[in-house]
């Protein structure tokens, strides 16, 4: 026993002289790092191009905007109420909140990575949320195309666009899976029309976020860089700069200064890229049940199928209780959700579940869009509220504010 | 129990590790180059306080010493005013500082304190005329919040040189006026950091820490910095005495080029599609017609109407300038020089 405690304290020694060793550190560390970091941005430069946008009518704030799915119509006015005319005076005197719900889209320009050397460019979806009738991409070299809407991924916020140009330079994407917790992540862009790219300095805090879909990363995200690479030391992609946030709107730079930025997973797409190419815009895939929350499983309870969902089409009651999907055995309602909600809408499931008698039942169902009342319910809603010195003409005399 | 606790004295001496050791700052060595570039200058940033009032204007901003005959480099701020500014100095002591005429394009002031009763010597940093590329380490040290108070240390944040460039920018809801380059970093910036003193690891200082502004084009708070390269003629005027090179006050006469815009007004200005051409005007040397977009003059990117009438003020009648614009899916290029406005 006393040999065992002497080891284990000479470990802890040793342990600690190694901690002083790292701590009397080498002075030049962070200019080498300084140097990895230049000739990564280097390295990466020629594949980051510039992404501007002209015209387009829709004026959206984060908080009211369109949201990760299909746009939903806009509510029927509600007839006004008559009421005594003291109160419309009170009405008329309130003055909008001061503060902005939510972050107001500046229409400056974004960022934009070459995905094929024929032309394929990957931009965020943040530089075609105003619906511009001509996008413009510039290359580093200077050479401005006009660039066609190719599909959008709304789960993963990014667009795709396609420019006539050849032999334009591919850059390195690493697997999401060599992606490391703790590794340097930099955080690129051409807004600011620079010589060279901007860059946000970083590190990654977490993978497989948002359903598998993103990394995260702690360097500054904003539209100075949405569209731009997010690399590594060696000026390998490891994702794109793009605003998500678990709520699924388009978060805008609502996370900018916290610490929190995403980066969508952009190497190993597969047959997403392909739907892209065609033109198509993918979502989140939505299967339609709501489940008991007291069930604590194994399995997933259903207490209510929604209408015109794929569930609904494939005979799912209340009452049943789902047990596999694609052959994983569902433990409870959380891992039903991390099994759906990884899957894009038209994608297939297979679906094991048992009746309330006991019967089992095994299917496969196409996944629908999710829609977008689907996740602007999780949202809070916020009044729209557009402040009036935030339009183009703005007065000059300070007045109005 | 006892044998252990020898067992690891012993072993602790032998690796020359005592608690705390760890832990302090002084003893360890060498200094990493982050830890010597806050040191070496944390002497010359100084505080500032100035007239209070309004409860939105901060009476507080730091300052960069840049004479041994004690001149101070900071911001032209509203709260420095005249018998109202005290820069405290890295010892705690407090000066009364006189005020030297500002450069307004900048927007920086020199200040001058008295330097006959100090006991020790100034020291002033020398200004840097490079501006270091993107993404070269640098390091912020100004005054953040007024944290520091007397002889307090000052703050120093870390970040990255995020890009250089011109930047339209709001302060306060307000356009602010100022066609210079900007040095942009990730390194936090704070109300009070204003002035602080902006540098690379190797301890090349190159910029003055502005006001928090935020970018119209992202519509984010950016923490930017005044190239120093651009403040050269400014500290030369005022510390050294030397006499600026006159410049000729031109007239900026206004530009022909041709071009009639579909402007239709309104409240969001719109994109800029050329609804006719004049025959014979620079613009129809290069065959530009009706419907073609403009979408950059130069090097600035033109948007809408107003970013075109706003670009075309820069230029000068006889200046050759490259006009991009889209005709149907096709981007052309080309250079048109600009004649003179005739009345």
């Amino acid at each position: 026993m006393t040999r065992l405690t002497t080891t284990l304290t000479v470990c802890a020694a040793l342990s600690s002289l190694s901690i002083v060793n790292a701590q009397s550190d080498d002075p030049h560390e962070l200019m080498r790092v300084q140097r990895v970091t230049r000739a990564a941005m280097q390295k990466i430069a020629p594949s980051i191009v510039r992404v501007e946008t002209f015209g387009g009518t829709r004026k959206m704030l984060a908080g009211g905007g369109r949201g990760d799915g299909a746009s939903r119509p806009k509510p029927k006015p509600k007839p006004k109420p008559k009421e005594d005319d003291d109160e419309k005076k009170d009405d008329k005197k309130k003055i909008g909140p001061l503060v902005m719900p939510g972050f107001l889209q500046a229409q400056g320009a974004t960022s934009g990575i070459v995905l094929t050397s024929d032309g394929w460019i990957l931009i965020s979806r943040f530089a075609v949320n105003f619906d511009p009738t001509t996008i413009l991409i510039t290359l580093p070299d200077g050479r401005a195309f006009n660039a066609v809407r190719g599909g959008e991924d709304t789960s993963r916020g990014i667009a795709l666009v396609k420019i006539e140009a050849q032999d334009l330079p591919v850059p390195e994407f690493v697997p999401t899976d060599e992606v490391r917790v703790g590794q340097w992540a930099f955080a690129l862009g051409r807004t600011f029309g620079d010589e060279e790219p901007s860059v946000h300095m970083g590190i990654v805090s977490a993978t497989r976020r948002l359903f598998g879909r993103a990394l995260q990363i702690d360097a500054y995200t904003s539209p100075a860089n949405y569209g731009g690479p997010v690399i590594d030391v060696r000026g390998r992609v490891v994702g794109m700069s793009v605003p998500l946030s678990p709520s699924g709107r388009d978060a805008g730079a609502d996370w900018y200064d916290s610490g929190i930025g995403f980066a969508s997973n952009i190497a190993d797409m597969g047959e997403i890229l392909d739907r892209l190419k065609e033109g198509e815009t993918l979502h989140r895939g939505f299967l339609g049940i709501r489940y008991d929350t007291k069930d604590l499983g194994p399995g997933v309870l259903i207490s209510e199928v929604t209408d015109d969902s794929p569930a609904k089409a494939a005979g799912i009651q209340k009452g049943d209780r789902i047990v596999e999907l694609d052959g994983v055995q569902v433990r409870n309602s959380f891992h039903m959700l991390m099994l759906v909600a990884s899957k894009m809408g038209g994608d297939p499931l297979q679906i094991s579940y048992r009746n309330e008698d006991g019967k089992a039942k095994a299917m496969t169902v196409f996944l629908a869009d999710i829609p977008a009342a689907e996740r602007e319910e999780k949202t809070k809603k916020e009044e729209s509220f557009t402040p009036p010195w935030h339009d183009d003409e703005e007065p000059k005399d300070g007045s109005g504010r | 129990m006892i044998r252990r606790f020898a067992l690891a004295l012993t072993v602790s001496a032998a690796s020359a590790f005592a608690q705390g050791e760890a832990y302090s700052f002084e003893e360890r060595k060498p200094k990493t180059m982050l830890e010597k570039a806050v040191d070496d200058h944390l002497q010359s940033v100084v505080k500032i306080h100035g007239a209070s009032g309004l409860a939105t204007i901060d009476p507080y901003a730091s300052g960069v010493v840049v004479s041994e005959e004690g001149h101070i480099l900071t911001l032209d701020l509203i709260m420095i005013q005249r018998d109202k500014t005290r820069v405290v100095l890295a010892d705690g002591s407090i000066h009364m500082a006189k005020l030297l005429p500002p450069d307004q394009k900048l927007g920086i002031r020199l200040l001058k304190i008295d330097t006959t009763k100090l006991k020790t010597p100034l020291k002033p940093l020398k200004p840097s005329l490079e501006v270091p590329k993107n993404g070269t380490f640098v390091v912020s040290i100004g005054n953040c919040f007024r944290l520091a108070e007397y002889s307090e240390k000052l703050s120093a944040t870390f970040g990255v040189v995020t890009a250089t460039a011109r930047t339209s920018l709001r302060y306060f809801l307000r356009d602010v006026d100022y066609d210079g380059d900007l040095i942009l970093t990730d390194a936090p910036n704070n109300p009070g950091h204003f002035g602080g003193a902006l540098l690379t690891l190797d301890g090349k200082w190159f910029g003055i820490n502005t006001r928090m502004v935020e970018s119209t084009e992202t519509n984010t708070q950016i923490s930017a910095a005044i190239p120093l390269r651009d403040a050269k003629a400014y500290l030369e005027r005022w510390i050294e005495g030397k006499q600026p090179v006159a410049e000729e006050a031109v007239e900026k006469k206004p530009v022909y080029h041709g071009i009639k815009l579909f402007d239709t007004g309104g409240r969001r200005s719109p994109p800029a599609y050329v609804e006719r051409v004049k025959r014979g005007s620079p613009a129809a040397a290069i065959n530009m017609r009706p419907d073609d977009l403009i979408v950059r003059l130069d090097r600035y990117s033109v948007r809408s109407c107003k970013e075109f009438r706003e670009t075309m003020a820069r230029f000068e009648p006889g200046q050759t300038i490259e006009v991009t614009f889209k005709r149907g899916t096709k981007v052309r290029r080309g250079k048109i020089t600009l004649e003179e406005k005739k009345k």
